[in-house]
């Protein structure tokens, strides 16, 4: 109970002073905003040009960006300092976390408050939103239940591959790289039904970078499409199960490489 | 709790990679990398005792900031053991941090954005300090360190001197009986500096706290320890009181007599060779072996001779710390040249 009074009151004084320097609180926000701009794009070419994708109808493929989005601006806000580990470690901030009696991943969170995330929230919440609103679904308590459990499981998996990727960077700064590769593929693949890309690339962001189960799968399985993705049901289905089992072994293999850190001028 | 520092055998071997010259060499490393191990500390070996402040030195890259971070639980050794208030630091680091303050000088561990204050009230919680006790101990802070004038405001718009200032009050506030500081007065102004050292004279002889500090400012050694340990090349070489040291590298000291009787028969002293004998001037130094003190020395001189005017000439620690600093360069490269069989038989 205490951790979580000591990171609401670290996360309280840090936004307020984010809000003390107004100009660049209002430009991280408007950031956090514009960097999501492809998905806008997306969205608008889908519903004004095309019926649907890969047979799916349009209102149903929005629910892909939708729900990536979402999990995406959850990821930022609560979860997110864990991408660009690397400047800490170069800093040596992260000897300063290692002599305090606090978890270090929960330090990093705790650094400051990510204000882009207002930004990415508020687009993510619009689409969501604008994804509900045209869906011919019926949405039941079961279904709600479900997408919101997704969203979890998405903003889980996505702070899991971050995290693989901060375990590089505890050993190699420069693995930081990947971190923005990684931002870049989510970004630019997450929104499409995959299976309107080459199998190849499908099976890629399915086994290799499990992107798949961020959010197209937990859609196929709420529109009715979850025997027609290429993996069985089931597995289509555990979304989310796969999104808090990748984030829990993403910690342990956090706890490891931390007790392996050398720093960086030894 | 006792705020002992035991250091058994440490070690901490890293591994690189070495940088072949030119572009062919490059492109060779890339292909065929080659990897070689770095002993950064080999086999060290010493004690803090509590209440004590032990200054850990060494030319740059010699060691001193891996051994710290071994003994705050950043880094685990390779090999050997230590023990910090009674916790091993490296596997137990969540428990050693409640033991230990740190402060490295050249990062500060307060939050960038925040007011000062709520720096310190964050780790108030963190390390569950009471109110009252927070309230008393930053008090006493403020009058040593005089953090009052400038506590409110945000740690990205302090100067250097003000941010170490409060850098150590933030590693105090919870009263740890384990203090660790590397190089902490850099960049110090000299009455910052002055402050900062009198705070520290505080901590250990009124608080009772163990220190271990690093710094490259003998001023500060001078004014602060007891007790130093030396270390080249990650080998402990050294490992004495400031006078033993003194007493064995310090051997540049002069005595300058003015003798009463010009007829007196002058010559060498146990222990003191007789330098220079210009009529009534003389000048004695140390003899190879068995030099006593500077003190020693002058006081065997008036007893033995009638003087009408004395003068000691004595090598300042910088000096004398240069002359530790290139035997241990020697030591190291003797160390170096030795087969390791030799070496484990002791020679």
């Amino acid at each position: 109970m205490n951790a979580v009074r000591i990171a609401w009151r670290i996360t309280r004084l840090n936004f307020r002073a984010q809000l003390e320097y107004r100009s660049e609180f209002l430009m991280m926000i408007a950031i956090g905003a514009v960097w999501q701009v492809s998905v806008i794009v997306f969205a608008t070419v889908l519903l004004t040009r095309f019926t649907g994708m890969g047979g799916w109808d349009s209102s149903d493929v929005l629910l892909i960006p939708a729900t990536r989005m979402l999990a995406h601006g959850l990821f930022v806000l609560f979860l997110g300092r864990v991408h660009g580990l690397g400047r800490h470690i170069q800093e040596g901030v992260i000897d300063t976390y290692l002599v305090r009696p606090m978890p270090v991943y929960r330090q990093l969170q705790l650094a400051y408050f990510p204000t882009n995330a207002i930004g990415d929230l508020t687009v993510a919440a619009g689409l969501m939103v604008g994804a509900l609103s045209r869906s011919n679904l019926d949405w039941t308590a079961g279904r709600v239940t479900y997408l919101v459990v997704c969203v979890l499981g998405g903003m889980l998996l996505e702070a899991a591959l971050f995290t693989v990727v901060a375990c590089a960077s505890l050993r190699f700064p420069a693995a930081d790289y990947w971190g923005r590769w990684l931002e870049e593929l989510l970004g630019t693949f997450g929104s499409y039904p995959l299976n309107v890309l080459p199998r190849a690339v499908g099976g890629f962001l399915t086994f290799g970078l499990p992107l798949a189960f961020v959010a197209y799968f937990p859609a196929a399985v709420l529109t009715g499409h979850g025997d027609d993705t290429g993996v069985p049901y089931w597995l289509a289905a555990a979304s989310p199960l796969l999104g808090a089992a990748a984030f829990l072994a993403s910690r342990l293999l956090w706890r490891w490489s931390l007790r392996h850190y050398t720093g960086v001028n030894g | 709790m006792s705020g002992s520092i035991e250091v058994r055998g440490l070690s901490r071997t890293f591994h690189t990679t070495v940088r072949r010259p030119g572009f062919a060499g490059a492109l060779k490393s890339l292909v065929n990398p080659e990897r070689v191990a770095k002993e950064a500390v080999v086999d060290v070996t010493f004690d803090v005792a509590p209440g004590e402040l032990l200054a850990l030195l060494g030319p740059n890259g010699a060691g001193k900031s891996t051994t710290i971070k071994m003994l705050t639980g950043i880094l685990t050794p390779t090999a050997g053991e230590a023990r910090v208030a009674g916790v091993v630091p490296y596997e137990e680091r969540e428990r050693n941090a409640r033991n230990i303050g740190a402060v490295f000088g050249q990062r500060t561990q307060l939050w960038w954005d925040l007011p000062v204050r709520e720096s310190f009230a964050i780790l108030r919680d963190i390390y569950e300090v009471p109110e009252r006790e927070h309230r008393a101990r930053l008090g006493e802070f403020d009058e040593l360190l005089d953090l009052s004038s400038f506590w409110d405001t945000r740690v990205r718009h302090l100067s250097l001197g003000q941010r170490v200032r409060c850098d150590l009050a933030a590693a105090l506030l919870h009263d740890p009986p384990v203090v660790f500081l590397d190089e902490p007065t850099i960049g110090m102004d000299v009455v910052v500096k002055e402050q900062v050292r009198e705070f520290l004279r505080h901590q250990v002889e009124e608080r009772g706290r163990t220190v271990l500090l690093t710094t490259h400012d003998m001023t500060e050694v001078e004014r602060l320890a007891e007790r130093v340990v030396l270390i080249n090349h990650g080998r402990l070489v050294l490992d004495g009181s400031l006078d033993e040291i003194r007493r064995k590298f310090g051997s540049t000291w002069q005595v300058r007599a003015t003798l009463a009787d010009p007829h007196a028969r002058v010559e060498p002293l146990p222990g003191i060779a007789l330098l220079r004998h210009d009529g009534l001037k003389v000048v004695f130094g140390p003899a190879e072996a068995d030099a006593p003190t500077v003190h020693q020395a002058l006081k065997a001189v008036i007893e033995r001779y009638e003087v009408t005017d004395i003068a000691i000439d004595e090598a300042d620690l910088e000096d004398v710390m240069r002359a530790a600093y290139v035997q241990a360069e020697a030591v190291s490269r003797a160390h170096a040249e030795v087969p390791s069989g030799a070496r484990a038989e002791g020679v």
